[in-house]
């Protein structure tokens, strides 16, 4: 048999695997940064090292994700194989209907896949939580074990096993001895396959855990609004551990330690295990060690990079509870959750999501004679139309919306333009719009001279023309959280942004200033409110009371960057920290500013379907 | 030969609960237009002619184009790699099919910010292609972007497969038929890819699925005119919260996908008989 030894496959193999490793170069380079940017290198630290050390949300985060894959891809792997090998043996029609039925789950939409197991656990009463993510990882895990043991059984010879059989070996043995070597290959495929998918999984982990469960992709999806190298810094250590492993493995038998196959495959199911028993261990050591006297507990369910963490375990201590703290990408994300019958004692959403809420009867009131540090928040922020006065809501972060401009290549005098300057042609191709349906469609109402609440059809449409109108002219890039990193590298002229990330972002970037257009903005509001479900009152006023004290408020507006509600902190930061950041210091009272209402359905899927259709050109 | 028939039972039974009762749910609210309320239930098409839409016939055509892109890059650059890996020596092949399936480990959205910070207008190639004095090439927020993005992500999956049916092919056929006076072409043709297509199926499969539904990636690198299925379904069920319109478009996928799948079944039929 000709073997290739010639240049040109090395060479193809070479430039394959460099193009799958560059990117983990870039995230390994970047864990030593100095600084939280995740483009600009500006020296070496080992900051991010200590700080993930630090971080026990990261560490129960690697601790859930490799338990679950591992126990995932033993289970899956076992009854994925056992499905094939007695698929092979079955009658066709009965053959055909479970491959089919097993080809649901690798072709739906994984939210879809997702949804419909969040409705099934919530209507089987299943309590989320470790269980509910481990049953779903197996459940979509199996699938891809099946299609590739399949193939491998059926091109396999029935008569090797029954010959097998006919000669003494009982069906056992036929199974061990003859028919699992002999697929083998496949079986390594589907375990390979299975880590791999289970590992990584997101979206399906994220709906159907909860009680505070989180694999490190809900971390890592949840810390894009402020995406920092922490996990940069992680997945340094999981490569290095890998590698180490795969090192050891390829060198023990140039030592001398050989191996047969089947050695090696006892050798790594025994290291599985001891791992899988060791993690078990540790944590119900843990466990042990916390919870032996009865804590009160709080579950607080806020969006992601949101809070100081240190502030949180501050709290714990002082007050002697457990915090169950769950992060959330959006708004509707977390109403999504709720409607699956998730429960929370404190939930913190902005102000039309508040309102949704009041309306739909998940919220009591608040009692503000618990609230001692009541008379720190700043009038400003109280009194809202989305809860007049503060019965069910304590601000939390506040700001506005704003146009972020790089004032080496913007000129001051476009800036009287207000909204239009984000169809002055001179910045065509050169500016981030928000890619959120009620942004921009707030920043076309305001611009034509309308409030951004309408539900005036006619108005709706002018303002989808307005942004028809600026697509083809401006050919704008529709940004989510990524315009934060590409404004500190000054990728672009103009962006649309949210105040408190303005500020951050200028404090990154000198080049860039940050103005309110005249013709008004969106103001907006975050705040915690407490549930219908909440299971201890008086510890979740005491967790909104600990976050308006003076030193707790101005630890978390430094960490987060957002607007603080504390007056005096807001002027701290004003006259020391953010000095001359005017993106920190959101307008008041302005005549043109708004804050959002609730939108009914109608209203809004008319929204959805107009953005969809502005941005799918 | 019916030994081993019993061993299927327990995944037909986990089979009903797990993708019957999710999906007859599904389907039930993409024939519904009750809201969020299974308790009355007013059956409609209303969701299925919604979809009868220019703008979302053409977010289905430019997800499936970029699928079939995606899948075609993955196939034809995936199948020598694995080929190459199915020659080398049997004690490196376990080694190197690892080093394949390592870089999948790593957090999918770090690996895409990678990418993001590789490819940006003042990013890392930029930096170097100035060092050469060539002038900056915009290249984020592109085909050329998501395409990048996406086959970095899906071409383990096509390798993997491959491979494995490759691994344990008998290579005297490969002598035999050159014996016999076929050439290199001709070989690879009726000898080695026969004889792969069971892997080369599952591997288009698996990456066409990951590829169609996808929404991360595209978004990220693509921006937001990037809009596909995924990003479509995601949006109803998320933030429109209007979980019956976003059900038709996800039975309506499935179905497109099960008649694709039926038709590459019958050339696996083909292929092999």
């Amino acid at each position: 048999m000709r073997k290739y030894t010639g240049i040109w496959p090395k060479l193809y193999v070479a430039i394959c695997f460099a193009f799958f490793y560059l990117p983990i170069l870039v995230t390994v380079i970047f864990s030593f940064n100095s600084s939280k940017s995740l483009s600009r290198f500006t020296g070496f630290s080992l900051r991010w090292y200590s700080s993930l050390l630090n971080n026990g949300e990261v560490v129960s985060a690697v601790y859930v994700s490799v338990t679950i894959a591992i126990l995932a891809t033993v289970i899956s792997t076992v009854l994925g194989t056992m499905t094939a090998i007695g698929l092979s043996r079955s009658r066709r029609v009965l053959r055909d209907a479970i491959l089919s039925m097993n080809d649901i789950p690798i072709l739906n939409p994984d939210i879809v896949t997702a949804i419909g197991w969040m409705l099934l656990f919530s209507s089987l009463g299943f309590q989320k939580g470790y269980m509910t993510m481990l049953l779903s990882h197996v459940a979509f895990c199996t699938p891809y074990v099946i299609t590739s043991v399949y193939p491998k059984v059926r091109s396999l010879d029935p008569n090797l096993a029954n010959a097998a059989m006919d000669l003494g070996a009982t069906p056992y043995q036929a199974l061990t001895k003859i028919i699992l070597p002999m697929i083998r290959p496949g079986i390594f495929a589907g375990v390979l396959l299975s880590f791999t998918m289970s590992f990584d999984d997101f979206v399906i982990s994220y709906f159907v855990s909860g009680n505070g469960v989180k694999n490190i992709s809900i971390v890592v999806y949840n810390m894009t609004k402020r995406i920092n190298p922490t996990i940069n810094a992680l997945s340094t250590i999981v490569i290095a551990v890998i590698a180490v492993i795969l090192i050891l493995m390829n060198i023990m038998p140039k030592l001398g330690i050989s191996i047969s196959d089947r050695q090696k495959n006892r050798r790594v199911i025994a290291v599985a295990l001891v791992v899988v028993l060791a993690l078990v261990l540790v944590s119900w050591l843990g466990k042990m060690s916390t919870g032996q006297a009865e804590k009160r507990e709080l579950r607080v369910y806020n969006a992601g990079e949101y809070v100081d963490p240190e502030l949180l375990t501050r709290f714990e201590e002082e007050y002697n509870c457990t915090v169950i703290y769950e992060t959330f990408e959006s708004n509707e994300m977390m109403y999504t959750k709720l409607l699956a019958g998730d429960k929370y004692d404190l939930l913190i959403p902005s102000d039309y999501m508040i309102e949704r809420l009041i309306r739909e009867d998940y919220l009591q009131p608040v009692d503000w004679s618990l609230i001692s540090n009541r008379e720190a928040l700043n009038p400003d922020v109280l009194n809202q139309a989305y809860d007049p006065g503060n019965v069910y809501s304590v601000p939390y972060f506040w700001g506005n919306v704003g146009i972020l401009y790089d004032t080496t290549v913007v000129d001051e005098a476009d800036l009287a333009d207000g909204w239009d300057l984000l169809m002055n042609e001179k910045y065509a191709g050169n500016l981030y719009m928000y890619d959120s349906e009620r942004d921009s469609f707030m920043i076309a109402l305001k611009a034509l001279g309308y409030s951004m609440n309408t539900h005036d059809e006619g108005e709706i449409r002018e303002a989808y023309e307005w942004l028809l109108r600026q697509r083809d002219t401006m050919n704008p890039i529709y940004a989510g959280d990524d315009v934060i990193d590409n404004m500190i590298s000054g990728n672009k002229a103009l962006a649309v942004v949210y105040s408190g990330d303005g500020a951050y972002i200028m404090a990154e970037n000198e080049d860039l200033g940050y103005f309110a257009p005249e013709e008004g903005t969106n103001l907006w509001y975050d705040a915690v409110v407490i549930t219908k479900d909440c299971q201890n009152m008086e510890l979740a006023h005491e967790y909104i009371d600990f976050f308006l004290q003076e030193d707790v408020a101005y630890a978390n507006t430094l960490y987060v960057g957002y607007s603080s509600p504390v007056q005096s902190v807001y002027e701290t930061m004003q006259a020391e920290d953010y000095a001359g950041l005017d993106a920190y210091v959101p307008r008041v009272g302005h005549p043109g500013d708004e804050v959002f209402h609730y939108q009914e359905t109608e209203v809004k899927k008319l929204f959805a379907e107009l953005w969809t259709k502005v941005k799918a050109k | 030969m019916r030994h081993f028939r019993h061993l299927k039972t327990p995944y037909l039974i986990w089979c009903v609960i797990f993708i019957l009762v999710p999906l007859a749910l599904i389907a039930i609210y993409a024939f519904t237009n009750a809201g969020n309320e299974v308790k009355t239930l007013n059956f409609t098409l209303n969701n299925f002619i919604r979809i009868y839409e220019p703008t979302y016939i053409r977010v289905f055509i430019k997800s499936l184009e970029l699928g079939v892109l995606t899948t075609l890059i993955c196939l034809l650059a995936g199948y020598p790699l694995a080929y190459i890996i199915a020659k080398c020596p049997e004690s490196s092949q376990d080694m190197l099919i690892m080093a394949v399936t390592v870089p999948t480990w790593i957090n999918m959205l770090l690996r895409t910010y990678a990418w993001m910070n590789l490819l940006s207008d003042n990013g890392i190639i930029n930096g170097m292609l100035g060092l050469l004095g060539i002038d900056p090439v915009s290249m984020m927020y592109t085909n050329f972007s998501v395409l990048v993005g996406m086959v970095c992500n899906f071409m383990p999956f096509m390798i993997i497969p491959i491979h494995t049916s490759l691994r344990k092919m008998d290579y005297s056929l490969i002598e035999a038929a050159m014996d016999l006076g076929a050439n290199p072409f001709q070989t690879f043709r009726k000898v080695v890819l026969k004889l792969s297509m069971p892997g080369v199926i599952n591997g288009v499969v698996m990456v066409s699925l990951m590829a169609i539904s996808s929404f991360v990636i595209p978004k990220l690198l693509g921006g937001g005119q990037y809009v596909l299925i995924g990003n479509l379904i995601e949006q109803q069920f998320v933030s429109v919260g209007d979980w019956n319109f976003g059900s038709a478009v996800s039975l309506i996928l499935a179905v497109l996908i099960l008649l694709a799948m039926h038709f590459m079944k019958k050339m696996d039929v083909q292929v092999a008989g």
